[in-house]
């Protein structure tokens, strides 16, 4: 603690909002428990699934994305990756818990999830296999975590080519969860398992950029040498995937928009021009898509910073392109004659409650996540 | 003998949008209060025709008892089952309150009763069927839109219907083979 208080003021900021952040989590969270959902909830019979599941949503593909980024190294033998392992992997426990910790508030049973996914197991849901994949790809994660903390480099290698296949089986069926409910056409089809996949490197990549530039901010040192070219060739990878990512994002919209397939098309004008437009358009196209790219793309602007700052807009970016995604498929209603209707479209914005616990949620990540930064040796021993 | 497959035929020209169905049902399956939640409503179609020549109807409904119920392809803990007679369950207990039925249902069905604390939704009234009786909607309508039965019985009253009018079902395309049959 002593050190802490020499600290500059930025991480004494820093900390200090997180416990903020955290502290209204927990105020938003024991709202909950004693007023119920249906009180303090502005989800509805018609828009279930709110802000909460975005947030798991982003939580959870960030912790993929970690764990595919960082198996660049310490997998897939690329050398200039290898030295991300302990902190990707870390994070990625981390954003998987607090991704959990999102949806466990969202469940009106949490408790109950626990004893009947084992007792009366449905194995044609894909939410009973996004959750046992996700479960075993954590305890993967936690092995893996171990090995290289313990520097058993062979132990790493195994548990991080399950973790590698866990990830992947797991963030495709997430996208299953939506993909596979033939009542939303805007989220029907094979396009979402696999778009996960792709987001998730995305992700993966923009907090790969962020958690590299900080780590030796915090301990005030200046950067090494060896993560110039790091970040050369990660904000190189970077610009692959969020082209790649634009292209995924494009044709997504047309078959949405072609001959105005019903539903689907009023839930992509609700995008485009409804009530998520400006979510998508400044939050998703501008600031998640098109500065990164820019930077990424420019050669003088692919510098560490440049890379970390295009990781952070891209993060903000994604976190709007998961809460319109979640939003824009249940905008339209199931049936007609319903009430609450605002230009044929159903009405959702997130309450206090819903936003405190996901301010709670992610600050409470990147709270846990600074501590561990400073207190575990995560630069010792690099393979 | 053949199992039965319960199912309600309804003829939408006689609703003339009372709610009484929705209020014997609310009553009759202790729903609590609040706008939100019911097992059946009666939805307005769009108007028809321009002023003086105006048309509307109305076509009340609540859960399908689809033969293929994308509720229960869904739900991670087998809370929602079918029972032999057709009749789509939730098992209270077991509901984890993911609402992923919810999402899945294409007809808006179900919602989370806070009182029993699961996803709650239309059973044709079990309690009342076990004991010989009609569902509480289908008893209280007074210009009598719905007719239950059993369509495996060739002599009840919804297999004649059917048999004697062309009918449709709600969303027939999504493959959830309903069992509420409209008269056209």
């Amino acid at each position: 603690m002593s050190t802490l208080l020499k600290q500059r003021p930025p991480l004494w900021l820093w900390l200090g909002i997180l416990s903020i952040g955290v502290v209204a989590g927990f105020a938003g969270v024991i709202n909950v428990l004693i007023n119920g959902h249906a009180h303090v909830y502005n989800v509805t019979r018609e828009i279930p699934w709110g802000i909460l599941i975005a947030t798991y949503v982003f939580m959870v593909v960030s912790s993929t994305g970690l764990c595919l980024i960082s198996s660049l190294g310490h997998v897939f033998g690329i050398k200039k990756f290898e030295f991300i392992g302990k902190r990707a992997i870390l994070l990625a426990i981390l954003t998987l818990l607090f991704g959990f910790g999102a949806i466990g508030m969202e469940l009106n049973h949490p408790i109950r999830m626990g004893i009947y996914v084992m007792l009366s197991p449905n194995f044609s849901s894909a939410i009973w296999w996004m959750g046992t994949l996700y479960g075993v790809y954590l305890i993967l994660l936690c092995g893996e975590f171990y090995f290289l903390m313990k520097g058993m480099h062979k132990g790493a290698f195994a548990l991080g080519m399950l973790g590698f296949i866990a990830a992947v089986s797991a963030h495709s069926n997430l996208g299953a969860v939506f993909g596979l409910l033939e009542a939303r056409p805007f989220w029907h089809g094979s396009f979402l398992p696999i778009y996960f996949i792709l987001s998730a490197l995305v992700s993966g990549g923009a907090i790969v950029s962020m958690i590299v530039y900080f780590n030796h901010k915090e301990t005030g040192t200046p950067m090494p040498q060896k993560y110039h070219p790091f970040f050369d060739i990660l904000g190189r990878l970077q610009a692959l995937f969020m082209m790649t990512l634009i292209f995924f994002v494009i044709w997504k919209i047309i078959p949405g928009l072609y001959g105005h397939p019903p539903e689907k098309f009023e839930a992509t004008m609700a995008t485009l021009t409804g009530p998520l437009a400006f979510n998508f358009w400044f939050f998703e196209v501008l600031i998640g898509m098109l500065i990164p790219v820019i930077i990424l793309l420019n050669r003088r602007t692919r510098t560490p910073g440049g890379v970390m700052a295009a990781g952070l807009l891209a993060t903000c970016g994604i976190f709007f392109m998961r809460y319109d995604l979640v939003i824009a498929g249940q905008l339209v209603s199931m049936r007609q004659g319903t009430a609450d209707l605002v230009g044929g479209l159903l009405h959702y914005a997130p309450s206090i409650t819903e936003i405190a616990i996901v301010v709670g949620a992610i600050s409470g990540c990147l709270l846990v996540y600074t501590l561990a930064e400073r207190y575990l040796p995560l630069d010792a021993e690099e393979h | 003998m053949k199992t039965k497959r319960y199912a309600i035929v309804l003829d939408t020209h006689r609703c003339i949008d009372c709610k009484a169905c929705t209020v014997a049902c609310k009553v009759e399956n202790n729903v609590p209060l609040g706008k939100e939640n019911y097992r059946n409503w009666v939805g307005a179609d769009p108007l028809r025709g321009s002023y003086p020549n105006l048309g509307e109807s109305y076509t009340p409904s609540q859960c399908q008892h689809c033969s293929n119920p994308p509720c229960a392809h869904v739900c991670p803990t087998s809370a929602t089952t079918v029972s032999p007679d057709g009749i789509v369950h939730v098992i209270d207990h077991k509901c984890i309150g993911c609402k992923y039925c919810m999402t899945a249902c294409p007809y808006n069905a179900r919602y989370y009763n806070e009182e029993i604390e699961a996803v709650d939704k239309c059973t044709f009234c079990t309690q009342r069927i076990q004991v010989g009786r009609i569902p509480a909607c289908v008893e209280t309508c007074p210009t009598k839109v719905r007719v239950f039965g059993d369509i495996n019985d060739p002599n009840s009253e919804v297999s004649q219907l059917l048999a004697e009018n062309p009918s449709r079902v709600l969303k027939e395309a999504q493959g959830t083979k309903p069992n509420l049959y409209y008269l056209i």
